[in-house]
């Protein structure tokens, strides 16, 4: 079984917890959870067990890619439907 | 155990339906995604996404009642217009001017002067006197008042008039005088919440609410009339016609589960039936008016992929070397 764990300086629950979130949807993650040592410190721990043929490294960074994408996508959504709740006045509803 | 092969893709596809969209107000509704993003975007919105407010005053002239602090503290609380900050540099990381807030990629300068002059009436300081250098960012309300006389056509209602008196800084009597200057800089919600451009932003599961049509046949007018009314919040009502308990607005419940406590007592469990959605979400998002609702949104998703970014390890296992290489080998 592989093991890591990751210091995130300078981050707190709003990146840990889409991260951890994120982690448990790959199959190959065993465990992943995140921890704020202490409240004054602005520094959050992250730990991930992954399945024998992945590594915690490939899976942090695939859940850090998905999540952008995500958010990438959410993105135009909001775009897309900004131009529709503005174009529906005109088209009488 | 089967599992699939490394690399592979669990991204998700988050829908969003906007309900109602004003300058300084939003409703969305937030699909196909998880609480964690939810919370995520709520906590950035509030603490993360930067605005510009005053941060350093230097008092030429103070004979008002209220001491230089106060003052201070007061012109920090007023909303400027911070359509350009997500451009904007912070002062601490600005190299133009070694972070001494003076130049003008990270800072405004404004000025103020107001002196009582010797009628006996008292003279209210507003921030309509805030003078700024750069007409990109000023006070939110003077910002409206200007936006008003253009579209002077516009009904001019109540709300408006009282904008237009602007925000109260101090009020000076006969002979009192208040000059000074005043630098706004770029900031976030996190340091100061000054800078923070949320009013209010918050979001519930949507609820789905289920009646057991067949049970609800066996109850009494009057026991329908009660089981309504034992809501706090009017979720349930009665059809005047065909005197039938109908969800009226689904959104109005707060979980409080009143109404399955009171089915339970009349004897009748399983009566109604309530979930939460977990992956639909109804944001309500409000500013202070120094960007928009749909700025603030935006800006959440920008600073939001810009912390992703920033927790990427290096280059790829590339910082753990050899180490990195055995890991992925397993």
């Amino acid at each position: 079984m592989n093991a890591g764990s990751f210091t995130i300086e300078r981050e707190d629950h709003t990146i840990g917890n889409i991260l951890r979130m994120q982690l448990h949807r790959d199959p190959n993650v065993l465990f992943a959870g995140y921890k704020l040592p202490h409240p004054l410190q602005y520094k959050i721990n992250v730990r991930v067990h992954t399945a024998t043929q992945s590594a915690p490294t490939q899976v942090y960074t695939q859940a850090i890619n998905d999540l952008d994408k995500e958010l990438e996508n959410l993105k135009q959504a909001f775009e897309n439907e900004k131009t529709r709740y503005n174009e529906r006045p005109k088209l009488g509803y | 155990m089967d599992r699939p092969a490394a690399g592979v893709s669990y991204q998700r596809f988050p829908r969003v339906r906007i309900r109602e969209l004003k300058d300084d107000y939003a409703k969305f509704e937030l699909r196909d995604t998880d609480a964690s993003l939810a919370n995520a975007l709520r906590r950035v919105m509030i603490a993360e996404v930067p605005t510009v407010a005053i941060d350093l005053v230097e008092i030429e002239v103070n004979s008002s009642v209220l001491n230089d602090e106060f003052i201070a503290h007061r012109l920090g609380l007023i909303p400027l217009t911070s359509a350009a900050a997500m451009a904007m540099r912070f002062s601490r990381d600005c190299d133009a001017c070694d972070g001494d807030g003076s130049c003008e990629y990270c800072s405004v300068e404004f000025h103020l002067a107001a002196r009582a002059t010797d009628s006996d009436q008292t003279l209210e300081v507003t921030s309509n006197d805030l003078r700024s250098t750069d007409p990109k960012v000023c006070p939110v309300d003077q910002a409206r008042a200007y936006q008003h006389a253009l579209g002077g056509s516009e009904p001019f209602d109540t709300a408006a008039a009282a904008d237009q008196r602007g925000i109260l800084i101090v009020k000076l009597r006969r002979g009192q005088e208040l000059r000074l200057r005043a630098i706004a800089r770029k900031g976030i919600g996190k340091d100061h919440a000054k800078w923070s451009p949320a009013a209010t932003v918050t979001f519930m599961y949507e609820p789905e609410i289920r009646i057991n049509e067949e049970l609800m046949e066996t109850l009494t007018l009057d026991e329908k009339r009660s089981l309504v009314e034992s809501s706090p919040t009017k979720v349930f009502n009665i059809d005047p016609n065909t005197q039938q308990v109908v969800v009226e607005d689904p959104e109005a419940y707060t979980y409080d589960d009143e109404v399955i406590k009171k089915a339970d007592a009349m004897g009748k469990p399983g009566l109604i039936d309530i979930n939460a959605k977990e992956d639909s979400f109804i944001f309500t998002v409000e500013t202070t008016g120094a960007i928009t609702a749909y700025e603030l949104i935006m800006n959440a998703i920008t600073v939001l992929r810009q912390k992703l970014d920033a927790v990427r390890l290096q280059d790829d296992d590339g910082d753990l070397g050899e180490l990195g290489a055995h890991l992925v080998g397993g």
